[in-house]
């Protein structure tokens, strides 16, 4: 055996023994693969369970989110709606405020107005009462005046009273002189002339005679007896119903005219009288009234 | 060890077995390599030349 052939023995042992230690060393150091791929293969696993859970979370969120979102539309919608109906109650409380203001601005003028007027009346008012106090004052002077205008009135109808008693004292006198002097006068034919008055009589002016006031009597009787041949007639009512001599009345029988009848003479429960403007002949018991 | 050497006339010496010992001892430690080799890849694959 050669040495080169011994060199080559030792080396290859000892290389051997160095690359087996080499090999035992890192296959002991390895890591276990199989083992590192089981737990990377549960950590996709559980990656890919939590992916779908969290997809599953995404879609209900989503879902919920989209839920709210409608929620929060509606709610929206609905703040929008009061929204506009308190905007519409702002804008009518603004426009009524403008006519409550301008109401307050037109009673505060008429309540100026109202205060000026009463200050003018209260002025109209006192200087009223000066003129009433002047005219009290006044007609306390007219008051005496008129009494004393009374008093001498009265003094004046006394005397006139008197001239008048003894005015007719001196007719009287005259009356009786004159029928003497007229009873003397027949003895020779003649006759007293009537006195002339010494003065003149002075035109008096004097008030209107006011037209008498009429009025229906409304009297009401019958034909109780007809003399048709002397044109008489009795009637059922006399002086004590109103019935006078020469009183008018008309003869009626329903509604017809039938004449007129002037009282002649009267008693206190008849009266008789004679006809006239006849159109029909008079009967017992047609209707005698004083109006048509 | 072979004999033919010492037909030509060369130095004759006797056979020697140290270096069939370390052959020996680099065979063993080869195939204890192996077998650890083997027993880690089975134990911890289950297999021990396809892909688990």
């Amino acid at each position: 055996m050669s040495t080169l052939t011994k060199v080559l023995i030792v080396l290859l042992t000892v290389f051997s023994i160095f690359l087996c230690g080499i090999v035992v060393t890192y296959v002991a150091n390895a890591t276990n693969q199989r083992e590192r791929a089981d737990g990377l293969q549960r950590q996709l696993r559980s990656a890919q369970a939590s992916e779908q859970d969290a997809l599953a979370d995404l879609e209900q969120q989503k879902t919920e989110a989209e839920q709210l979102k409608a929620d929060l539309n509606e709610q929206i919608s609905q703040l929008k709606v009061a929204m506009s109906e308190v905007q519409a109650q702002l804008d009518q409380v603004k426009r009524d405020n403008a006519l409550k203001e301008q109401e307050v601005a037109n009673q505060t003028a008429a309540a100026q107005l109202a205060n000026q007027t009463a200050a003018k009346q209260t002025e109209l008012f006192e200087s009223a009462h000066q003129n009433v106090e002047q005219l009290r004052g006044e007609q306390t002077k007219l008051s005496s005046r008129l009494a004393e205008t009374d008093q001498l009135l009265m003094e004046k109808m006394s005397i006139i009273a008197q001239l008048q008693e003894k005015n007719r004292q001196l007719v009287e006198s005259n009356q009786e002189l004159e029928s003497r002097i007229n009873r003397v006068l027949q003895q020779y034919g003649r006759a007293a002339a009537p006195p002339q008055p010494v003065t003149r009589q002075r035109a008096v002016a004097e008030p209107a005679t006011p037209k008498p006031i009429t009025k229906d009597l409304g009297l009401t009787g019958k034909i109780t007896v007809v003399d048709a041949k002397n044109r008489l007639a009795q009637i059922s009512i006399g002086t004590a119903a109103g019935i006078k001599q020469d009183m008018k009345l008309h003869i009626i029988r329903g509604e017809q005219f039938v004449a007129d009848i002037m009282i002649l003479d009267a008693d206190a429960d008849k009266a008789v009288g004679i006809l006239d403007l006849v159109q029909l002949q008079p009967k017992v018991g047609d209707t005698v009234t004083t109006n048509l | 060890m072979s004999p033919l050497p010492q037909s030509r006339g060369g130095k004759i010496s006797p056979p020697s077995n140290l270096y069939t010992a370390v052959l020996a001892v680099a065979f063993g430690v080869v195939l204890a390599t192996a077998a650890f080799v083997t027993f880690k890849c089975y134990t911890q694959y289950g297999t021990i030349f396809s892909l688990p």
